[in-house]
Formats: structure tokens, sequence, C-alpha cells
């Protein structure tokens, strides 16, 4: 691994606060190792800021693996940066050119109000989770594990919905900042089982209605979410969504 | 002065749960929300915790460093969970993975602990395939398993390579269920600063709010510490960033037993450190060692490509020492021999600090589909992160810190040593002993959270009674205070204009490399006794000369780092000194002082069978060791041999 | 409210609506184009068929009415959610690009919409609203031999082909029509029936153009 190095010169978003306007504030990176992750490139500035007396740039991440879904920026106009089904953690700087600008920008979403710099405010995807997306089963009363069998197809498909890691780019992504691949992920994953059959109704019900109280966007079927996913989530689990809830509406008993 | 009373219920081993359920005090349905309990971290632990009590009836606080409480370092656990189900009718059973937890902790856990964790992890399977957990599963619709950590049964639950992200959505999901309920109040991006104790007992915490910055008082009738391990005291590990000893490190300040601190996994399988600039390890699964064969060069300074080296100069070292296991010998057998190979300078790739897992043996024999079939994730993780493919070339390994066996020392309740706080999970050193076995800390965070906690605890709160609670008491201003004040002293060197100053991050690396030299994978008295006399140096180098740019009252994202490596600098002396203190090898932790004639582990039985409990005695004196004896009744601790 | 609104002013709901809508009015185009290929054969085929169509007398106007509503709602629907998107993003990235989910029909909907809107006009007035003493065909005739109309209908066919592009596939997917069993079948079948309808369209406007007596 001989190791290259370029250099970058970055534009990031920098606000201060929630309320602050923000502006966009120049750093030239040099001898920067190919080897090396975005957030650690973030790193290196930061100690460089930090010895300068200056403010480090603001940024959320945390395993620093992929899976946590705590990482994310806009990345020259695409959320996550350049390569496909890759999180910002896990995005090398070998996927840029010696020399390259790049504008780094946050997660923007009316839903997803910046805190500060890089750093926004995801938890109204928790509270999508609160209306609906669990399995109402009490510690301790479950059956069996193996009498609820699951044709393995379908645990795969639940799996490959259930492999959401919440990271919102798809919000960040979608040109009408919609979570719909979001709440498909968690309705696709649960309607799939036979576990969720019984609150099927009910949840496809809550969990959009707590979309669209949070502000998020409609959806128009434009596969940005899709093609930004880390975890290359399909818009089909936003058919299936779109399936569940008509059926819902439908045939569910209303909400209460 | 501390007194270490297990509280382990008499009786027959398979017995004790039952007895001690039985003995336990209950709360009354109708009391129950009279009780307010809080939960600091919601991995897999503390959101399996805090979902079940508020099930129960309990009022509970849920406190994360996070944003969002999904995201906690549990989600980033790839391999799986064990569990007695015996569903591949192999012969498994209760008594047999208590016995491989046991003896894979090298026989310095307690039995009762260990037995009732694999009495509840059947539960725990039902528990999470009830919530929907996507566990792989057979073409029957039955569940699959696999056989994790050179283990002799199928045993491991696996959710692809993300059983625990699949298990900690599980859990996260039960508890925002309980959210919308409004029996569990959230708290995300909250760090836990201290523990308040009112008239000796647990009954509150003061935290930071990491956005506004400003200091909180929360009060509860019991605290519950979830809060995961402290291997980033290392600089250099598996674990996600934001893992640290703080809370347990305050909770030990405030009189709270710290059992085992040396106890550190190192595991064998991870990408090699490429960098300065690098900011933590991967993981690459164990599973890969089924199929690759770990080697180096046999001459020292050999930098031929991979490729170009003969047969005959290629040193299997695994299956040279060990023939009857060869590359699968256990995790800490595997990281101490590259350790040895590397410090023999016959280590491989640019630093010289890793050693090739090869499959290209394997790939003639079965063929490259099969091979990328078993692992195609994890090549492509590797290429991702090295560009290079394991296909066509040896992968490159080398160990790192991965969990933390030590932790606050509990009872069998769960209880430390402090009345009122209960500590679980990663955070807690009950079950593991000296290494952990694969597949197990998840068993442990949900059989603590899920099926433990919420019985044991109920014992507690019944005894204690429900009284009122109130923030205004002197003791959380006091504390309070304090915080404040270590806030202000992290924050001095701002605007000074000093020179010479150093980032947190820059000294916190100096601090990881110290132990990792001396308290590492192979520790000796004379690098312990340099490693002390080094630490509190460099501590006062910190506190010195510490770079801290901005304020208290905002997200500061350096003040929070440098607020968790104020923690670990104190915390790594105690580490330090329960590694000199043991002078014998058992699991993880080797002294080179005791080894057999072939230079393996040699076990103390008569001199070590006990939990090394530390004590704080005060700013400046030394801590107190204490020995919680261990008993053997139902197993007979015998010599690991790999040979 | 009743769970009908409720379900209609959700976000799925009007995405519902809009597929629902969709699907009509694409059903609409099909037959209009249809009726339009009488062109091909002159002047007495198309106007045969235009006699024959305004024989149906109160059904023709029933019809009128309830396509004024498809297209008022599916309008009113697609601006309400145009309005609302904007405002779910409050402010804008400095860089914009596509990660490769966007296509160009699918990006511009709202624009090409309210193209296809204020075409709709011109096409009303120009054929709809006129002193129907003249025969229809004179009046097909005598516009679309102007270059000038030939470009203003070629604009808002564009806009229509690239509407429908998106559209067509869209609206199955809005319904939650979705499965790798059919789904080829789904993009490809609206690739025809966008391409049939379009090349009608595009075939009458040249061939008027060029032929000033085809309808004569
Ligand atoms: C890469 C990797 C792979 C692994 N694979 C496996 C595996 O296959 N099988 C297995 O059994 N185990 C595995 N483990 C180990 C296992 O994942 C962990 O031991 C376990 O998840 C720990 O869970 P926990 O709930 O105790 O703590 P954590 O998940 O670490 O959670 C800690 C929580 O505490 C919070 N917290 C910490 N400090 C504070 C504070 N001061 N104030 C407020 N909140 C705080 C955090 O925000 C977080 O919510 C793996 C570990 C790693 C690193
Ligand atoms: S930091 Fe966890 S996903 Fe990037």
């Amino acid at each position: 691994m001989a190791a290259k190095t370029i250099t970058l010169n970055l534009k990031i978003w920098r606000q201060a606060g929630a309320g602050a306007s923000g502006r966009f504030e120049a750093y030239r990176l040099e001898r920067l190792d190919t080897d090396m992750s975005f957030p650690e490139m973030l790193d290196v500035l930061n100690e460089r800021l930090t010895l300068e007396g200056r403010e480090p740039v603001a940024f959320d991440h945390d395993c620093r693996e992929g899976i946590c879904g705590m990482c994310g920026a806009v990345v020259d106009g695409i959320a996550h940066g350049p390569a496909k089904e890759t999180t910002l953690c896990q995005l090398h700087l070998r996927h840029f050119q010696d020399g390259q600008t790049l504008t780094i920008e946050p997660f923007r979403a009316k839903a997803f109000p910046v805190v500060k710099d890089l750093v926004v405010d995801r938890s109204a995807l928790d509270r999508v989770i609160q209306a609906g997306g669990f399995i109402s089963v009490n510690t301790g009363s479950a059956p069996d594990a193996n009498g609820i069998p699951v044709p393995q197809h379908k645990a795969e498909q639940a799996m490959d919905a259930a492999a959401c890691i919440g990271c919102g780019a798809c919000i960040a992504s979608c040109p009408n900042a919609a979570a719909m691949l979001f709440v498909g992920a968690k309705i696709s994953q649960l309607a799939l089982l036979p576990q969720g059959e019984l609150e099927r109704e009910q949840r496809a019900l809550a969990m959009v209605q707590a979309m669209d109280r949070e502000g998020f966007g409609n959806c128009t079927n434009q596969r940005e979410c899709e093609a930004v996913c880390p975890k290359g989530i399909s818009i089909r689990n936003i058919a299936r969504l779109n399936r569940e809830f008509l059926r819902a509406a439908f045939i569910g008993e209303p909400l209460k | 002065m501390m007194k270490l009373d297990a509280k382990i219920p008499d009786g027959p081993l398979a017995g004790k749960w039952d007895r001690c359920r039985f003995e336990s005090r209950l709360v009354s349905p109708a009391n129950k929300r009279k009780f307010q309990v809080l939960v600091v971290g919601t991995g897999l632990a503390g959101a399996s915790a805090a979902a079940t009590l508020a099930e129960l009836g309990y009022q509970v606080k849920a406190f994360c460093i996070q944003d969002s409480p999904r995201r906690a370092h549990s989600i980033a656990a790839q391999g799986g969970i064990n569990a007695a189900k015996n569903y591949q009718n192999d012969g498994d059973s209760v008594f047999r993975l208590f016995y491989d937890t046991i003896k894979g902790g090298d026989f310095r856990a307690r039995e009762a602990n260990v037995y009732r964790l694999a009495q509840v992890s059947n539960n725990i399977i039902d528990q999470c395939v009830a919530q929907g957990v996507p566990f792989a599963r057979e073409y029957g619709g039955t569940l699959a398993n696999r056989s994790f950590g050179g283990a002799q049964v199928s045993r491991t639950f696996y959710a692809r390579g993300q059983t625990g992200q699949q298990l900690l959505l599980g859990a996260y999901s039960a508890m925002m269920r309980q959210v919308a309920a409004g029996r569990v109040t959230l708290y995300p991006r909250r760090e836990m600063m201290d523990l308040v104790l009112i008239d000796g007992k647990a009954k509150g915490i003061v935290c930071r709010n990491l956005v506004s910055g400003h200091i909180e008082r929360y009060s509860g009738h019991a605290v519950v510490l979830a809060t995961g391990g402290y291997g980033n005291v290392y600089f250099l590990s598996t674990n996600a960033m934001a893992s640290n000893v703080t809370a347990a490190w305050r909770a030990y300040k405030r009189g709270a037993g710290f059992a085992n601190p040396a106890f550190v996994q190192i595991h064998p399988t991870c990408i090699p450190v490429h960098g300065d600039y690098q900011s933590k390890l991967t993981l690459m699964s164990e599973s890969l060692r089924n199929d690759g064969r770990v080697w180096v060069p046999g001459k020292t300074g050999d930098t031929r490509k991979p490729q170009d080296i003969p047969e005959a100069e290629r040193d299997y070292y695994l299956e040279r020492k060990y023939p009857s296991f060869g590359n699968l010998v256990p995790r800490d057998v595997a990281s101490r021999n590259a350790k040895e190979v590397c410090d023999q300078g016959r280590g491989v790739g640019d630093t010289g600090l890793a050693v090739y897992l090869d499959f290209r043996d394997a790939i003639q024999r079965d063929g490259i589909e099969v091979i990328l079939k078993k692992y195609g994730n994890l090549f492509q993780m590797y290429e991702r992160i090295t560009a290079q493919d394991p296909g066509s070339q040896p992968m490159m390994i080398y160990p790192a810190v991965h969990y933390a066996m030590g932790g606050l020392w509990v009872d069998y309740n769960l209880m430390g040593t402090i009345p009122g706080l209960f500590v679980l999970g990663e955070a807690n050193f009950s079950d593991h002993g000296a290494n952990r076995l694969g597949a197990s800390a998840l068993m442990q965070g949900l059989a603590d959270g899920y099926f433990i906690l919420p019985y044991t605890i109920g014992h507690y709160l019944a005894e204690a009674g429900a009284a009122a609670l109130s923030t205004d008491d002197a003791a959380f201003a006091g504390v309070e205070e304090e915080a404040g004040r270590r806030i202000a002293a992290l924050l001095k060197n701002r605007g000074t204009g000093k020179k010479g100053l150093e980032t947190v991050d820059a000294l916190h690396r100096r601090l990881g490399l110290l132990l990792w030299d001396h308290c590492g994978m192979a520790r000796n008295r004379e690098g312990l006794e340099k490693a002390l006399a080094l630490i509190p140096e460099l501590r006062q180098e910190f506190w010195d000369r510490v770079a801290v740019p901005g304020s208290g009252q905002e997200l500061n994202q350096s003040l929070e780092r440098a607020g968790r490596v104020a923690d670990f600098m104190e915390f790594a002396e105690i580490m330090v000194q329960d590694a000199l203190a043991r002078e014998e090898s058992c699991g993880c932790h080797l002294r080179d002082e005791s080894q057999t004639a072939e230079h393996e582990a040699l076990r103390d039985d008569a001199n070590f069978s006990h939990v090394a409990v530390w004590e704080y005695a005060g700013e400046g004196r030394p801590a107190v060791l204490h020995r919680e004896p261990l008993a053997f009744e139902n197993v007979t601790p015998s010599q690991r041999s790999y040979k | 409210m009743s769970w009908f609104t409720r379900t209609a002013s959700s976000s799925l709901g009007k995405k519902y609506i809009m597929a629902l809508t969709g699907l009509l009015l694409g059903g609409f185009l099909v037959v209009h184009a249809a009726g339009n290929t009488t062109i091909f054969f002159g002047r007495s085929v198309f106007l045969f068929y235009a006699s024959h169509l305004h024989a149906l007398g109160i059904a023709v106007a029933v019809a009128e009415v309830l396509l004024l509503a498809l297209f008022l709602t599916h309008a009113i629907t697609g601006l309400l959610l145009f309005v609302e998107n904007r405002r779910a993003r409050t402010s804008r990235y400095a860089v914009c690009s596509s990660a490769g989910g966007r296509t160009w029909g699918s990006a511009t909907m709202p624009y090409t919409g309210m193209i296809i809107l204020a075409f709709l006009f011109l096409h009303l007035v120009n054929f709809r609203f006129i002193d129907h003493g003249v025969t229809i065909a004179d009046i097909v005739a005598a516009v679309l031999a102007r270059p000038l109309y030939t470009v203003l209908y070629g604009a808002g066919l564009g806009a229509l082909t690239l509407h429908v592009s998106h559209g067509f596939w869209s609206l199955f997917q809005s319904a939650g029509i979705s499965h790798p069993k059919y789904d080829r079948f789904i993009r490809i079948s609206a690739w025809l029936v966008c391409g049939l309808i379009i090349t009608v369209f595009a075939a009458i406007l040249l061939l008027l153009l060029v032929n000033s007596n085809q309808l004569s």
C-alpha cells in the first residue's frame, strides 16, 4: 500500500447554531493520504483548526464503519458523496482527484434542522418509529422462536429492508425531502414477517400520519433515495408502503 | 471500606436463579409507576432494560450520547448471538453453553452468573424473533445457526453480518413503543458527567446536554448504567468513537468497585493500521479463519510480494505451533502469536505490523464462487477500505483492542457496591471472566436488560421505597458544581495563546500507544511499572497542554472528547495496576513471567482464582484492591491447551 | 375528518389521486390519439369520426365535464404537492446533483405539468371554443399549417412526452404495483404507450405542416 497523497480544496458549510445564518468557508488540505476516510480527513482539518485556535468543524460520526448511521453530509450535491452504497465514513479519498474542490453541506430538510455546521437534528425519524415501527410484544410473552416459521425468502426480503441504518440520506437526497424510503423500509420489514401481521394496518396508518406531521415532503418517485442509500434499499419498499397504506385505509380500523 | 457480597443464592446451580426470583421482593403493579428509574445508555443492555422496565410499569428516563438511541455501539456487532436452543440437535444444552462460556473465560467468572446467562439465552431468542428480528432461516422456515468462535456446536443465531444492528433495532423499537406510551422519556445527546448519591444510595445523575451545553440534573429511585466498554482507552480499537469509560469511572470515584480492569480482549482479525491519521480499527469477522491460512515470511526483512514467496519460505505459524487447532485457535492465542512474529521482524505490509490471511488454497480447493458466497461481503468491506482484493492476494490483518471484560463490579443482582446503582452489559464485569467467547456479549447485554435486571431491581426498589424525588438536594448542587469546574479546567487554555498546546486526539493517541506497548497483548512487571510511572506524567501534560477550542455553552465536540480522555487518563492507571497485581496469565491477559515451558499462558489458580476489585481511595491515594474469591463447584478448572 | 378525507389528504393519498387521475388522463390521451389517427386517412374519415363523436350528444357533454374534473384534480393536487414539496426543504443546496435516480421526466414533472396546462388552454381555444360554422377539418388544417403553431404544439407535445415518460411508470409505483416478476413489463409497456401516443401526435403535426392538403 504505497501511500499516495493528494491535495483537496474544501468548501464547508459553517453555521454556529440552529437559528444562525450559515456560510461556506474554504480550506485547503495538502498531502492527504488517499487511504484516509472522509471523517479522518475532517479530523486532520480539525486538528489544524484547533491548533490555530479556530473552531473545528462539527460533524456527526460514531462507528466509522458504515452501520450506525450517525455520519452524513452532502458532498458536491450527493448525500454521502460519490461512491455507491457507501456511507460518508466509508468513503475514502482515493475517490477524489488531486486538486479537486469539494463542497460539503449538511443534510438539508425542513424536518432536519441544522444543529451546528454539518450536524443536523434527525429526531423526526425516531418519532416516526414511535408511532408504529414496532411489534407490540412485552418481554416474556414470546412463544418459542421456532413456533413462528418464516419462509426463507421472506426473511431475506425483510432483512433487505431492515438493513436501513436510519442515516437520513434518502431524505437529504430526495428533491422533495420525503421520508418514504425510511418509512417504507420499516413498514416492509414488519409487513413481510408473520409477527408483524396483527398490527399491519394500524402501523401503516400511524407511521404515515407521523411522517406527514414531521413535515417531510411527498414522494414523486424520483428514485434519488435509492441511488444514495448506503445499504442499497430498494424503492420496492416504497411500493409496498403504498400498498400497505392503501389496504389499511380501506380495510383497517381508523386511527383513534 | 467496601464489602463485596456477591449475593449468590444457595442451592444447586440450576435452581439458583429460580430461587433468587422467588426470594426477591416484588413491587405491586399499582406501585410501579411511582418509581423513577434512570437508564444511562441505550445499547443492547440499556434499551432492553428501559423497554422492559417500562412494560412492567416503571417510569423510565433513558439517556444516550448519540442523536438517536438506535446508534449505540451495539449496532456494530457482526457475527451473532449464542443460545442453548439446541435447534440443530447437535448436543448443545444449557450446561454446555455454560461450560463453554466459563471455560472460554479461563475460569475467572462466577459459576452462578454464567449459568443463569445460559439459562435465559433461549428466552432472548424467543423475544427477539417475536419483535421481528429477521434472523437467518432455513428453507423450511426454521431458524438457522452457525458455529462461531471455535465452538463445537452450532448455536449462534445471526442476521447476515448485522446481528448487533438487528438485535439493537429490536430493543430500540420496543423502547420506542414505550416512549409513545409515555413511560419512557428519551434524552439523546446527553452525556452523564457524574453520579449523585444521597445517603449513600444512587439517586441521580448529572448530565451535559451536548447541544446546549447546559448541565442538567435528573433524579431517580435507581440508576442503571449500561454505558458500554472502555476499549477506547487504547485510542485505536474496534469500538465506536464515542465509547468511553466516563460514566463507569465517575461511579467508581463515587465508591463503586471496578472489577478486573486489566481484562481486555484483543481481536486477531482486524484491518491493520496504515497511517497516523487513523482514527479507528475495523474488525473483520473471525469466521474468515475457517478458510484463510495465517502466515508470514520465514525470514525477517523479506520484502517480496506475497505471491513471490515460495511455499517453503512461508511460515504458517499457527498451523506449525498448534497442529490440532491450527488457524482456529482462540482469539487471545491468535493475537499474541501475530504480535510475536511481528516483533521478530517478520511482519508484512508498509508498517511491518500485519500478517497474511491467505485464501489462495481455499480458492484452489473450493473455487472462488464458493469462497465468495461465504465471505463476499467481508471481501468487499476489506476492498472498500484497503483497495485490495483478497480474492487475488492475501488479506493483511493485525490484532486490535475489541472488548472490555472488566467493568464495574456487580453482585448476582447486577447491583454495584453503591446501593441503587445497577450496571449492565459491557459496562459490568460479570460473565466473561478473563476472555469473552464470540457471540456472547450480545447475549449478555440482552440477558441483563430483558430478563435479569427487571426482576432484581424490583427487589431493591421494594425495599428502598418510593420516597419523593427532588433535584434540589445539596448533593446535586455539589456534583453539578464539580462537573462545571471540570469543564472550565478543560477549557482553560483556550484563547491564551499559550505555546506548545496539543489536541485531545494527539494526547489520547499517546496514551493509547503507551498502553498498547506496556499493557497490551503481553504484559510484564517491567513494562507495567514503566507505564505506571509514565501515566501520571502524561496526565499532567494533558491538563497543562490540552487545546480545547470553543465554549461549554454550545455543541462542542472537542470538549466532549476532552472530558472522556481526561477520564481515560485516570482510568489507565488502575488498569495497569490491575495487570501488575495479577501475576498470572489467564485468558486474554498474558504475563510474560507466567508461562509454561512451551511459552503458553500459565494460570495460577492457587493465588489468583479471584475477581480483583478496585476501590477509589481519594485523590492522589492509591486505589485499594479487594478480592472476591471464585469457587468452582460444578466445573473443574482445567489448563487450556490448543496444541 | 372522515377516514376518506384523511386518507386523501395524506401524503400517500395525494399520490394515489395523482396516480388515478393520471391513469384516466392517460386513457383519455390514448382515445384521443386513436381518434386523431383518422386524420391520416384524409378529410372524409376525419369528419366521419368527428360527426359520430358529436352524435353521442349528452354523453360528450358528460365526458367533457368529467374530463375537466379529472384535469382540475390532477392539476390542483399536483400544484399542492409542488408547493408542499418546496416547503419541505427550506434551505436549498449550493450544489445540486443527481446520484442517478432522477430522469429528465421525473425531475421536471411540475414544470412539464404547467406547460401542459398552458398548452391545454391554447388547444381548447384553437379547437374547442371556436365558431363551429366551419368544419373541424378546416380549422385543424388552418391552425396546424402555421409554423408558429407547429412550434407551440411541438413544445406542448415535448412537455407531454417528458411528463408521461415518468408518469406512466410512476403511477404503478404509487399504486404499489411493483414486483420483480412484472417490473420490466410495466417499464416497457409504459415506454411503448408513451411512445405510441407521442408518435401519433407528432406525425399529425408534421403531416399537416408539410401537406396542407391532407384535410381538404
Ligand atoms: C466491531 C464489533 C463487533 C462485535 N461483534 C460481536 C458479536 O458478533 N457478538 C457478540 O456477542 N458481541 C460482539 N461485539 C461486542 C458487543 O457488540 C458489545 O459488547 C455490546 O454490544 C455492548 O453493548 P452495551 O449495551 O453494553 O453497550 P453499548 O452498545 O456500547 O452502548 C453504550 C450506550 O451508553 C451510552 N453512553 C456511554 N457513555 C455515556 C455517558 N457518559 N452518558 C450517557 N450515555 C452514555 C452510549 O450512548 C450508548 O447508548 C462486537 C463489538 C464490536 C466492536
Ligand atoms: S459513522 Fe457510523 S455509519 Fe458512518
